[in-house]
């Protein structure tokens, strides 16, 4: 018989378990419980994956943002962003305060004006300059520098109160307005207050000299006399500062914006974990390793061995 | 052939275990249980207990199977060696006390219906781990991979080894005739 004949003979063979047999399998096979839905690993990555993007997602979206730009001023009084200038440019006319007629009034002006480059700034305090002459005024003081690319000027200018609303006008289009800050006092109740202690002093003084000299009365006419004489003078000098209004004009360039290069982006916490995963995955190499060699080790030894011995038992 | 090979490939996705409870396994590979523990036994009485044993145990097992790992039968199977294996060294032990005060009786044991009685004697006279080769791959027509797998053994290994088992059988035929 060839070896064909004999796996087709053998093939052929049927064998069936008795009924006796089948009834006993039946009966143990009638205690199996319903099958409980099992987590695999397969449906358990349906949920995992998605939970764990969702997670991921969130720590790294709603992450509190760390970079923080910080401004670098550089003898600026005043930081507004460049888009709000316009706005501010709009606001400027409005803030020109008119002089009332009869009134004496104080008016100080600040203006901080943007432009682009270094050298607008030079021009900017000649036209400035220009401007306040123009008007009348004049420059109580001038302040520029230049550090590189930026350059900054602050001048102190005194122009006539009856041009100053011109004079705010033609200074505001020397750059983009980042600030404006413009305050009057009125002084007319302190000038008329000041007029009615003069007339009182003089009252005074007419009567004292239209008494016996004595030196007493000397010593008291020349008090009267030089008091009435500073009042005057203060009166002139309070007059002679509401004619003119001091506007302090600021010039520069852009802000330098430095912003500081935090380490920390909005990866950093994946980093850092990677790093730390890292680490320990050195350290679980260096132990593990001949930990994991050994029970390789010991596990080929006890297979090589069972085989042996399954092999004796099946004669092989 | 290739329908009872198709039963030994893992299920994609675990839908055919899904679809099959323990009683329907039971009751679909019985036969394929018990041929292949008579034959790797070669005790018709052995079998049938070790075969309801080998239900028992898959029973408890049951939630441990893995139809992505293989199927049903090879499972069943794997379940089964172990606890002829069981047998075998309990039967040793037992063997060599009984051998000391009296010979074991020969066991008039049939393998299948519709085998020769040469064959059938030929079969008897090889060892436990060649009839166990023969079933699997020839009996249950389980293919290399499955076989192997069952054997813990590299399906070369098991190719090696069926070979061997019938050219023992083909000898003892010729011898035999």
């Amino acid at each position: 018989m060839s070896q064909r004949d004999l796996v087709a003979e053998l093939r052929a063979a049927h064998v069936e378990a008795p009924p006796e047999v089948r009834e006993r399998v039946r009966l143990i096979a009638a205690d199996a419980p319903a099958p409980p839905r099992r987590i695999t690993w397969r449906r358990a990555l349906v949920v995992v994956v998605p939970v764990a993007a969702a997670i991921a997602a969130t720590i790294v979206f709603t992450r509190p943002a760390k970079q923080h730009p910080s401004v670098l001023e550089l003898n600026t009084p005043a930081t507004i962003a460049p888009n709000v200038g316009a706005s501010i440019d709009r606001a400027a006319k409005a803030l020109t305060v008119p002089s009332p007629k009869g009134r004496v009034q104080t008016y100080d002006a600040t203006l901080s004006l943007r432009v682009e480059h270094s050298r607008d700034v030079s021009d900017g305090v000649k036209q400035a300059l220009r401007i306040t002459t123009s008007l009348g005024g004049f420059s109580q003081s001038v302040h520029a520098e230049t550090h590189g690319s930026s350059a900054v000027a602050d001048l102190k200018l005194r122009i006539p109160r009856s041009r100053v609303q011109e004079a705010m006008a033609k200074l505001s289009q020397l750059g983009t307005i980042t600030d404006e800050n413009v305050s009057t006092v009125d002084q007319t109740a302190l000038l008329n207050n000041t007029d009615r202690e003069i007339a009182r002093l003089q009252k005074q003084l007419a009567i004292l000299r239209t008494e016996p000299q004595s030196p007493d009365s000397d010593r008291k006419i020349a008090a009267l006399v030089k008091r009435i004489e500073t009042l005057q003078r203060g009166e002139a000098t309070t007059r002679r500062n509401a004619h003119f209004a001091t506007v302090n004009l600021h010039l520069g360039t852009p802000l330098v914006t430095v912003v500081q290069k935090h380490k920390h982006g909005p990866l950093h916490g994946v980093g850092v974990a990677l790093t730390w995963l890292g680490i320990g995955a050195v350290y679980a190499l260096a132990i593990g390793t001949p930990v994991a060699v050994l029970l390789v080790l010991t596990w080929l030894g006890v297979r090589v061995v069972r085989r042996r011995r399954e092999n004796a038992l099946l004669e092989l | 052939m290739s329908d009872t090979r198709d039963r030994d490939k893992p299920s994609t996705g675990g839908v055919q275990h899904e679809e099959m409870t323990f009683q329907q396994a039971a009751e679909a590979h019985l036969d394929d249980v018990y041929g292949y523990l008579s034959w790797f036994t070669s005790d018709r009485f052995a079998a049938e207990d070790l075969t309801a044993v080998t239900f028992e145990r898959a029973l408890r097992l049951w939630h441990r199977f893995d139809p992505d790992r293989g199927s049903v039968r090879t499972w069943l199977c794997q379940v089964a060696r172990t606890v002829a294996l069981d047998h075998f060294r309990s039967e040793r032990r037992r063997v060599r006390r009984e051998e000391l005060a009296a010979p074991p009786e020969a066991i008039d044991f049939r393998f299948a219906e519709g085998l020769s009685p040469d064959l059938e004697s030929a079969l008897a006279r090889l060892t436990p781990g060649e009839r166990e080769v023969v079933a699997l791959r020839i009996l249950l027509d389980l293919d290399a991979g499955a076989a192997a797998r069952i054997l813990g053994i590299s399906p070369t290994n098991c190719t090696t080894r069926l070979n061997r088992a019938l050219k023992k059988l083909e000898e003892a035929l010729h011898v035999a005739a």
